[in-house]
């Protein structure tokens, strides 16, 4: 009850961010947004048919009409139809976001789950070898750029110049081993760009959290060293960690894959966005833009919600 | 000289801690310092002793290494000897150190408000600690979880149990420490600055509550402290320190009587006296405890020093027994 209300709450608290985001982006993308009259008449349009389309395209009406009819698109949750393919934008991103999610999520894990247990042995190990290698391989994944990452594990696993063991581009999930085919490889570039920034941030909150009295105290009662890292160390450094993870899913659901999806020609909904960026599709991106704010919203609700689990400090009064 | 064997034998037997020579250093960027230098006591079960000292002599350090707790890296035990009953605790392996830890000696800290872990109840670190020590099923170590807390003085136990650390006040908190320190029945308690951070009024009762506990368990305690005051309502024994290591080791009747170390003597002449005129100014030891990385060559407390001597900047005075005395004091020319 007490996090329903909490939750309530916070989405209330959430519109004014839904409404500023929606703003800037109706400014940027809409009111000063590409003008579409001059690609829909053609060469040597009269003055006459000019305005005529203008007022088609509502071009003439004032500012604050215009704002409220975007909000209503997005409250309403429909944008109309995809200007490039004419099919309606809610069932371009239902069709859109499950593949953005399955491809990114496997990347998404694996990135968090290795960075946080690289991160531990690091910090275990501070200042040894075992940290000086680890924090080494996390330096270079921070190094290099993803696009970097991407192509080169293409030509290590797909090209014929290497191992040549997964295809090139494409997308396929019909059977289990044909949606492995093409994630993996890049599940791989993602994560090994992922580990780099994940491991540094988490040993950094590890490390500090290992310097922490009742980690001491822990230790002069006797605490074996597995014990203490995971009810001492781990448990408490839970609140940074989850911020972190809740916080990047706005990013895979929408617009973290967009080089990925791009470059492996998936169609997901970087891929769309990244067209509809290219061909002016202004309902594509306006409900693109309107999804990544409200998802925003969601994950600071959740972060809250799972501090509250993982803290027993936090109230959510 | 049979005889004489058995009555050595009962008197080192006595004898439940003994430190002897004992050297920490720190790897700082800036070079080594050693944190403890050739420290040596012994500790008599049952008895209280203080550890008195400023800030950074060494104290809580000397109390760490007796619990193999020394950060490491940067420190390290050098060199030196820590029996607890005749096992040298320095030679002994981390699993077998933790047997040891929180059941045959156990440690108490400054600070109650980050002592215990945020995340957990109280009882279930409580419990933690029983289990590992003792052979205990959950209930059973419930129960004793909850009879401590009753015997260090917080009401409502059964209730108390189920509350996280931020729920308890500073004094509750050191309460439960004390607690989880007592509850496996340690020979040795080490209790660092415990109501330093606690206010006042508080301090007493929590002070009262360790003495109160220590004897009703028989276990012998080492204060550390920096208050004078406490060290001489609760010790038998007081070993003053100094830029690690040992000025004056002296039943505290003798030091507080007869101070012989110009060191003790300084510290407890800066001590406010209610019956003092209060036109008088507080006297104070003149100086600076000297850089843990540049420490002098002779006595460390030769610059502050009302009586140094040549021979005191030239080579450092050992700790050796006054005669018809039983303090010892390390010094050339002694009170």
């Amino acid at each position: 009850m007490e996090i329903l209300q909490y939750s309530l709450r916070k989405l209330i608290a959430g519109i004014p961010l839904v409404l500023g985001v929606t703003l800037i982006s109706f400014l940027l993308i809409v009111y000063f947004g590409p003008d579409k009259t001059y690609d829909l008449l053609g060469k040597n349009p009269t003055a006459e048919e000019i305005a005529e389309v203008r007022s088609q395209l509502g071009y003439d009406r004032p500012f604050v009409p215009r704002y409220l009819e975007y909000l209503h698109e997005v409250i309403t949750f429909d944008f109309g139809n995809s200007e490039s393919t004419d099919e309606k934008v809610s069932t371009i991103l239902s069709r859109t976001i499950p593949v953005s999610i399955a491809l990114a999520l496997p990347g998404f894990i694996l990135g968090n789950v290795l960075g946080v247990m690289f991160a531990l042995l690091a910090a275990y190990f501070r200042g040894r070898w075992i940290d000086k290698f680890i924090m080494g391989f996390a330096a270079i994944g921070m190094s290099i750029s993803f696009l970097i990452a991407i192509i080169g594990f293409q030509i290590l696993l797909s090209s014929s110049d290497g191992l040549d063991l997964f295809p090139v581009r494409g997308w396929d999930t019909s059977t289990p081993l044909q949606y492995l085919r093409y994630v993996t490889v890049p599940t791989l570039a993602t994560v090994f760009i992922a580990l780099g920034y994940n491991t540094r941030f988490y040993r950094a909150v590890i490390v500090e959290e290992m310097t922490r009295d009742h980690v001491r105290t822990a230790k002069a009662f006797g605490t074996p060293p597995a014990r203490l890292f995971y009810r001492n160390i781990l448990k408490n450094s839970m609140i940074p960690i989850v911020t972190r993870i809740v916080f990047s899913i706005p990013f895979i659901v929408i617009s973290g894959s967009l080089l990925l999806e791009s470059y492996f020609g998936i169609p997901g909904i970087g891929k769309v966005t990244y067209d509809a960026i290219i061909t002016g599709d202004q309902p594509v991106l306006k409900a693109v833009v309107a999804l990544t704010a409200i998802l925003f919203v969601v994950a600071q609700l959740l972060t809250d919600i799972c501090y509250r689990a993982v803290d027993p400090r936090v109230s959510l009064k | 000289m049979i005889a004489m064997t058995a009555k050595a034998r009962a008197k080192s037997s006595d004898i439940l801690l003994s430190v002897r020579d004992l050297v920490v250093e720190f790897a700082t960027d800036q070079g080594i310092v050693r944190a403890v230098d050739g420290v040596s006591f012994t500790i008599k079960a049952g008895e209280t002793v203080g550890l008195v000292g400023e800030s950074g002599c060494g104290k809580t350090v000397t109390g760490l290494a007796i619990l193999g707790l020394i950060p490491s890296p940067p420190g390290r035990i050098v060199s030196g000897s820590i029996e607890l009953q005749g096992q040298d605790l320095t030679q002994l392996s981390e699993p077998e150190l933790r047997k040891i830890r929180g059941s045959e000696i156990s440690m108490i800290f400054q600070e109650p408000m980050t002592a215990l872990n945020p995340v957990f109840r109280i009882g279930s670190q409580m419990i933690d600690v029983l289990r590992r020590h003792q052979q205990l099923s959950k209930r059973q170590a419930h129960a004793a979880a909850i009879e401590m807390l009753a015997k260090v003085g917080i009401p409502d136990p059964a209730v108390r149990i189920e509350e996280y650390p931020h729920q308890l006040s500073g004094g509750m908190r050191q309460r439960v420490m004390i607690a989880m320190a007592l509850s496996c029945g340690p020979k040795l308690l080490i209790a660092d600055e415990p109501t330093t951070a606690l206010d006042v009024t508080t301090q007493a009762q929590v002070i009262e509550q360790i003495i109160k506990l220590q004897s009703e368990f028989g276990m012998a305690m080492i204060l550390i402290t920096h208050d004078l005051g406490v060290v001489a309502e609760t010790c038998r024994q007081a070993i003053v320190m100094y830029c690690g290591s040992v000025l004056e080791n002296a039943p505290v009747t003798e030091l507080f009587a007869h101070p012989r170390h110009p060191y003790t003597l300084g510290l407890l002449g800066s001590i406010p006296r209610l019956q003092a005129d209060r036109q008088t100014k507080l006297p104070i030891i003149s100086g600076m405890v000297p850089d843990l990385l540049h420490l002098p060559s002779g006595c460390r407390f030769a610059d502050r020093c009302n009586k140094v001597m040549q021979q005191c900047r030239q080579q450092r005075p050992l700790l050796g027994a006054l005669p018809d005395t039983s303090t010892k004091v390390a010094c050339y020319d002694p009170h």
